[in-house]
């Protein structure tokens, strides 16, 4: 099938089922999109693991480690379906540099306290929510869709958890500014995990081939129409509003902005470009190579063990 | 779900509750059925499942396949 023939169908609904069925840039986008999606959930894992130790409770550190395994099981469906696509896995997942994962860089940062464990369930979880339902209702990659029933559903019980706790620790006095402060550097960090204005993206095929269907800014404003109200009634400062004459949510800052990762503060009287922020990605941020070796540890134990055994 | 490896992948079936369809829910990598079978329940526990099982890929035969994302069509 030509190109031009592949997104005219695809215009009219068709659903792309086999690689076959799929031209080299298709291919290649529908690759992209898996990688960012699987590294995601996958680092996500390693920067979870570091709160373990933060829970306030036995039953709490229980649904963290559930939660934990849950995210590593939302990595191996990217990851399978890359296979299937015919992606070398153990060099991707396992030889792969850290700083060539494509993980938002806010998952590059140790979970500080229990406050900050509930802000990335109800913030970052939000964010994965918003971008992958859209993914599950209209895209156009049979597989992807129906593998995401799954991760629709814990993601849900993620975000839920994240609320409880952040609607407890925000009414307590003695944890209230300690939700705010994580509160203060997690949403602007959250509002990057929509990425780029679909504009400047060097690969708009996304949408053209709808792997995934509504634009960037769209789904930045879903995930504020959610976050804000939510952060407002447990009573917590947010940056952002709702705009009557324009009817959509405005931030109160700049941005993208300069961030300093060694305070985890956004700097909102100096602006910067998507150019910059490009660039503090690529740099990744500062446990980023610790944990993906974390991640890549035991294949590696393995893999010296049965070279040492053959 | 390592491929390379000497894994060969398998595919996940199942139903949510008796009378409702046996339904594909995904795959996993596995060096054998019985691993197989251990991960697709680690893997896949979004649900208390009434039913589970998997097939190695390598057994499942196309009877139809769809062409050029034309009408489903027959193969002979």
């Amino acid at each position: 099938m030509d190109t031009t023939e592949l997104i005219s169908r695809i215009e009219q609904g068709f659903i792309v089922e086999r690689p076959e069925e799929m031209d080299d840039e298709y291919r290649a986008v529908l690759r992209e999109t898996l990688i960012v999606s699987g590294d995601t959930e996958f680092v996500s894992a390693a920067t979870l693991l570091t709160a373990v130790p933060k829970a306030p409770s036995v039953q709490s550190q229980m649904s963290l480690l559930s939660v934990i395994q849950d995210e590593i099981g939302h990595a191996h469906i990217a990851y399978r379906l890359l296979a299937d696509l015919g992606e070398d896995i153990t060099a991707l997942v396992y030889e792969r540099e850290p700083a060539r994962f494509k993980h938002p860089y806010a998952f590059d940062f140790e979970v500080r306290d229990w406050s900050e464990m509930a802000v990335l369930n109800a913030l970052f979880d939000r964010a994965g929510f918003v971008l992958l339902s859209d993914v599950h209702r209209n895209s156009s990659y049979g597989p992807w869709r129906r593998a995401l029933a799954k991760v629709d559903k814990e993601q849900t019980f993620h975000i839920r958890h994240g609320e409880t706790w952040v609607r407890r620790l925000a009414a307590d006095e003695a944890t209230r500014a300690e939700v705010q402060r994580a509160v203060d550097w997690m949403f602007p960090a959250a509002l990057e995990f929509f990425g780029l204005p679909d504009d400047m993206k060097h690969r708009p095929a996304q949408l053209t081939y709808r792997i995934r269907a509504t634009p960037n800014e769209k789904l930045r404003q879903d995930w504020l129409a959610s976050a804000v109200p939510f952060l407002r009634d447990c009573g917590l400062d947010v940056p952002a509003h709702f705009d009557e004459p324009s009817q959509t949510w405005v931030l109160d800052f700049p941005f993208p902005c300069a961030f300093l990762p060694g305070e985890r503060r956004w700097v909102f009287d100096q602006p910067v470009t998507w150019h910059d922020v490009l660039a503090r990605w690529r740099g990744r941020g500062p446990r980023n190579g610790e944990f993906v070796s974390q991640l890549q540890r035991g294949h590696r134990a393995l893999a010296e063990l049965s070279g040492a055994a053959a | 779900m390592n491929p390379a490896a000497g894994n060969a992948p398998y595919e996940v079936f199942a139903r949510r509750r008796p009378g409702e369809q046996l339904g594909h829910i995904g795959s996993v990598f596995a060096a054998n059925p019985t691993l197989a079978v251990h991960y697709a329940r680690w893997m896949y526990d979004e649900e208390a499942w009434a039913e589970m099982c998997v097939v190695p890929r390598a057994q499942l035969r196309p009877v139809a396949a769809r062409r050029h994302g034309s009408t489903p069509e027959r193969r002979v």
